[in-house]
């Protein structure tokens, strides 16, 4: 705990939204939201389709830009900059330390490129002047660490299955040895098998090259895995971010309890009781008023539907429930999951 | 054993053949694999030969056809097409041609009345005049014969044919026109017009096509708005009344070089408008794959974006949609001469020698005045089917 | 009794070829199962192992460039056995079995519905096509079961088009078409994996709730272990056209034996339990079915071969007592 708390600061997003705007109707699709990451973590964000999550990842990165808030970010020069404010100038030094990795390993590469002009893609926009064997070089190494079998860098990306190209796209973006990644659904479309490899891979690379991971992900067995920090999302808002496996044993917030005993558990014998929802995920062009959870909510009271919970401080941990204090919810028991 | 062996060895030949094969699949580009995939398709392939062999004929018309643009035979007028003969009277001397002419026959007053009252009865015009062919003296065919002078290509000037004959009578392939002129030679001299418009007609329009296009696409919003209307005005133009305006605007007594310019522009000038639409939904499709996403986060700077993934990525497209857009060139060009709006004679095209066939009793007596039709179905019907393969090879990742 | 405990279907050797320029590819290379009334089989696998090609020749809808062989056996309702095989794919006679006495409920729910069509009108194709003409009669066994599969406002619903409906609610309209007609084999087709966890949970409970209800047989086809866990009596692991494991629920999960079952066992993360440093995983890639040698078909990926025995001949399905039964020569080794 204490060995956490000495780490480094390195990126706090503060209150950042995005709105979409069109034909009249405004969607937020993300509200308010911020957490801190620290050197060296993973942070975990889940959530259900449409909750923000992919939108809030790409506003990290700047692939969109947010509409309101700020990304404190701490550069390798040790520099305090807002990310989401840095001119082109700028932008130009920083760009290559935040990197991302893609969902889709198919339509991330670019198919009339070979793998070699992929990966090396990112040296060249940034050091054009850097001779090409030493280019080709810096290539080689990376593709080897990434477990490219570097006799086939020629190829184009038809040549290679799912989780190969994942590997080309991870290569992508730790050539310029960035300090964020920002994974967006990185393991999601590939099979079982594949997704270990990959997710070993990135946890090896992470001690070697000492990343910081946002991990965004819908499978809350895979964040479980891969994060010490958890952010749940819903419908645009953080409801719930804390340590992994305090916020899995022990949900303070009714959604992330919801969640959580949802998730079918790969074991025939461990049966969980299912916490029913009631209705639907709400239209975010128009959200309830409160609590956005609180039509859903078996645990509501006047107060969640007029007034919107910020989140706040709950035993160590963030929650946006006004009952967060007094409520306990039930978690994975992880004691008895470990003797079986 | 030995049979087990020679089994062994031919599966690990086999293996080693197939490895070979799926190797040059992983090291081939997009460009390769969409050859490859359209070497597959039948009857793209067939059509690419057909096409080779017209624009090769246009680009050599001069040499191969025997005659020029201006040489008539006031005596070979709507001649049908001339029989090459192998035996002469009953002996094999190679190939040759006979002559024939129109000659006033000589005839008393009473066949002339016999005859003129046959030909009501058939219900022919009467004439006096018949074909005469002159059956005792052959016409060797030769190659490289000497003929008219021509300059190929402006460049070389030369009088050299590829076929004819010593004695300078004429070979008339597919017949003469109503003015003693060789329909075969006219034919290849107006394909080089009728061939090369669309490819004119067409830089144009992919020039245009592609910057009102990608502006359209990657700006978005009210330039956007603006251009697509405009295409939407241009394309609900009707195109004979356009045309009729647009050559109105053409001054007359232009030379022919003039004249084949002002028509790729009148043509292109209402082509582009497909052009810039695929252009524009590429665009914005492309926009927003991940692939360039990441060229933006790796700091790539817009324009080169644009130059290495943009446009390579729709380039196929364009050029299947440019094969597309060729048929439709042809027939512009060839209705816009036909209706006397194009080329004028003595340059010729497709369209001006369809101009004769525009009368029923002209199709009825001279048949071969329809060669230019097949000419100009076959080219159409050709583009057509390249498009097509090339269509499903655009994209030899699916 | 004797008679209901008989399989409703039962797959033998089922092969199904697809000619390419390149070859012939040999997705699905004999596989055997069987499925009695009332029990859910788990047919689990990755992209590419042949499980949907396996579920569609169940109901010969391959395409026409699949060349299936083997027998696949089904009991019909008036208990008479036909081979699926050998009847005409555009036939009378699978049409009437195909719909009516096995259905399927596909992955994506959003395009399974046609988008010019209301959800009730095209869920009433299916009744009027099967149950009954009369009009009012097949509008209300319509509703009913729209009501049965949790779709609240039936009515209303009734008459909506498909973009009105949310995901999880198009899938349940799914459902509700594929078990109007009662059928005796329901086939899921990745029936969850395009939905949110809650609502993929309500889904599964619904499907459970249904079966006990009318009782009909399901084949379950997904590449998720967690619901596999959650939904099937028995599994059957495919791997590259074949059927490598196959047993109870807990035989397969808790003591899998198959060097392929053990490696994705391990690849996945045991939700709740304390992480294990890293996942094990399978090293490699699954090969393309084309051009296969003689031996076993994880023999290049798997860590326990026997250089000599595994390259030489694929492993035949052996079974260990009880239901669990394995195909690999390894195990069968150490049984004996």
């Amino acid at each position: 705990m204490t060995e956490k708390q000495k780490k480094e600061l390195i990126l706090s997003v503060r209150n950042v939204s995005k709105r979409f705007t069109s034909k009249n109707v405004c969607v937020r699709a993300v509200t308010n939201v911020s957490f801190d990451v620290h050197k060296g973590e993973t942070i975990g964000i889940v959530g259900e389709s449409g909750c923000g999550k992919t939108t809030l990842g790409r506003c990290i990165v700047r692939a969109i830009e947010a509409s309101e808030g700020e990304v404190v970010y701490k550069t390798l020069a040790g520099q305090e900059v807002d990310f989401l404010k840095v001119d082109k100038k700028q932008m130009k030094g920083i760009r290559k330390e935040i990197q991302m990795i893609f969902q889709d390993p198919y339509s991330s590469l670019d198919p009339r490129m070979t793998v070699l002009d992929i990966i090396a893609e990112p040296i060249v926009a940034n050091y054009p002047k850097m001779p090409k064997a030493e280019r080709e070089q810096l290539v080689k190494d990376i593709a080897a660490k990434v477990g490219l079998n570097t006799t086939y860098l020629m190829r184009y990306p038809h040549a290679f299955s799912g989780g190969q190209r994942q590997r080309i796209g991870i290569a992508r973006a730790l050539i310029l040895k960035p300090q964020l990644i920002v994974c967006d659904e990185a393991v999601s479309a590939l099979d079982v098998s594949i997704q270990a490899q990959i997710i070993n891979l990135l946890r090896d690379l992470q001690r070697e090259m000492d990343l910081t991971y946002i991990f965004i992900s819908h499978d809350l067995s895979v964040v479980e895995h891969i994060s010490d920090k958890v952010g749940v999302m819903y419908l645009g808002r953080m409801v719930e971010f804390g340590e992994t496996e305090k916020l899995f044993a022990s949900p303070k917030h009714p959604y992330t309890e919801a969640l959580l005993s949802a998730v079918p558990v790969a074991d025939p014998d461990v049966q969980m009781e299912r916490i029913p929802l009631q209705g639907e995920i709400p239209n975010p062009a128009n959200p309830p008023s409160g609590c956005y959870f609180h039509a859903r909510c078996r645990y509501c009271e006047h107060r969640c539907t007029v007034e919107a919970p910020e989140l706040h401080e709950v035993d160590g941990r963030m929650v946006a429930c006004h009952r967060a204090k007094e409520l306990h919810l039930r978690g994975f028991d992880y004691s008895q999951a470990s003797e079986a | 054993m030995t049979m087990q062996e020679k089994k062994a060895l031919r599966a690990q030949q086999r293996a080693e053949k197939q490895r070979k094969k799926e190797e040059s699949y992983y090291l081939a580009s997009q460009w390769t694999l969409m050859a490859r995939k359209l070497g597959r398709h039948h009857l793209a392939r067939v059509s690419l030969v057909i096409l080779a062999i017209l624009y090769l004929s246009a680009l050599f018309a001069d040499f191969i056809a025997p005659s020029n643009l201006t040489a008539y035979n006031s005596k070979a007028q709507s001649l049908p097409p001339t029989q090459i003969h192998l035996f002469h009277e009953g002996e094999f001397i190679g190939p040759f041609v006979y002559e024939s002419a129109w000659e006033t026959k000589k005839m008393s007053v009473k066949e002339m009345q016999a005859a003129k009252k046959a030909a009501q009865e058939a219900g022919i015009p009467f004439s006096t005049k018949q074909i005469v062919t002159d059956t005792t003296t052959p016409h060797k065919l030769r190659l490289f014969v000497e003929g008219p002078a021509y300059k190929w290509l402006g460049l070389i000037e030369s009088n050299i044919h590829l076929f004819g004959t010593e004695s300078g009578v004429g070979v008339y392939l597919y017949g003469t026109d109503t003015m003693g002129r060789d329909l075969f030679s006219r034919l290849l001299l107006g394909s080089q017009v009728s061939l090369t418009i669309p490819f004119a007609g067409t830089a144009i329009s992919f020039v245009l096509g592609i910057l009102l296009g990608s502006i359209s696409g990657y700006f978005g919003g009210k330039i956007d708005n603006v251009i697509q209307r405009v295409i939407e005005v241009l394309n609900s133009l009707p195109s004979l009344p356009l045309w009729m305006a647009l050559s109105a605007a053409i001054p007359p007594n232009i030379p022919p070089v003039q004249m084949y310019l002002m028509i790729t522009v009148i043509l292109s000038l209402i082509g582009w408008t497909g052009l810039a639409r695929v252009v524009r939904g590429k665009f914005m499709s492309l926009k927003n794959e991940d692939f360039v996403v990441a060229a933006r986060l790796a700091g790539v700077s817009d324009m080169k974006i644009i130059l290495k993934h943009l446009v390579p990525g729709f380039m196929s497209y364009l050029i299947v949609s440019l094969t597309m857009g060729i048929p439709g060139m042809i027939i512009g060009e060839t209705s816009m001469s036909f209706l006397g709006l194009g080329i004028q004679a003595p340059a010729t095209s497709w369209g001006v020698l369809l101009k004769e066939a525009q009368s029923v009793t002209n199709i009825a007596q001279n048949p071969w005045c329809l060669i230019p039709l097949i000419y100009v179905v076959i080219a159409v019907l050709a583009f057509n089917f390249l498009g097509d393969g090339m269509r499903d090879a655009a994209d030899p990742y699916k | 009794m004797e008679m209901n405990n008989q399989p409703i279907i039962q797959v033998k050797n089922l092969c199904v070829d697809i000619k390419t320029d390149e070859g012939t590819l040999t997705p699905v290379r004999g596989v055997d199962f069987e499925i009695r009334p009332g029990e859910t089989l788990g047919l689990v696998g990755e992209s590419g192992c042949g499980k949907s090609l396996t579920s569609k020749a169940i109901l010969a809808i391959n395409q026409k460039k699949c060349v299936s062989s083997g027998e696949i056996l089904f009991r019909d309702d008036k208990e008479d056995t036909v081979d699926i095989l050998t009847l005409d794919p555009r036939g009378k006679q699978i049409r009437d079995i195909r719909g009516r006495q096995i259905s399927m409920i596909f992955q994506e729910p959003m395009v399974a519905f046609s988008p010019m069509y209301t959800i009730g009108n095209q869920i009433n194709e299916c009744t009027r096509l099967h149950i009954t003409k009369d009009k009012k009669e097949s509008k209300r066994i319509t509703l009913e079961m729209m009501k049965k599969v949790g779709i609240a406002n039936a009515e209303k619903r009734y008459d909506q088009y498909p973009h009105e409906f949310s995901g999880g609610m198009l899938q349940r309209a799914l459902i509700a078409m594929a078990l109007v007609c009662k059928p005796r084999l329901l086939i899921a087709d990745e029936p969850t994996t395009a939905l949110d966890v809650t609502i993929q949970a309500q889904i599964l409970e619904l499907m459970k709730e249904l079966q006990k209800e009318l009782g009909m047989a399901i084949l379950f086809i997904t590449h998720d272990l967690g619901t596999v866990a959650k939904m099937c009596d028995r599994v059957a692991v495919m791997y590259l056209g074949k059927i490598v494991e196959t047993g109870t629920a807990r035989e397969i999960y808790k003591n899998p034996q198959h060097p392929y079952t053990r490696g994705l066992m391990g690849s996945v993360h045991k939700i709740g339990t304390l992480k294990a440093d890293r996942l094990f995983s399978i090293e490699g890639t699954v090969p393309l079915a084309l051009n296969l040698g003689p031996g076993c078909g994880f023999y290049d990926r798997c860590l326990d071969r026997i250089e000599g025995v595994c390259d030489k001949a694929d492993p035949a399905l052996t079974c260990l007592g009880g239901e669990h039964c394995v195909a690999c020569h390894k195990c069968r080794k150490e049984g004996v």
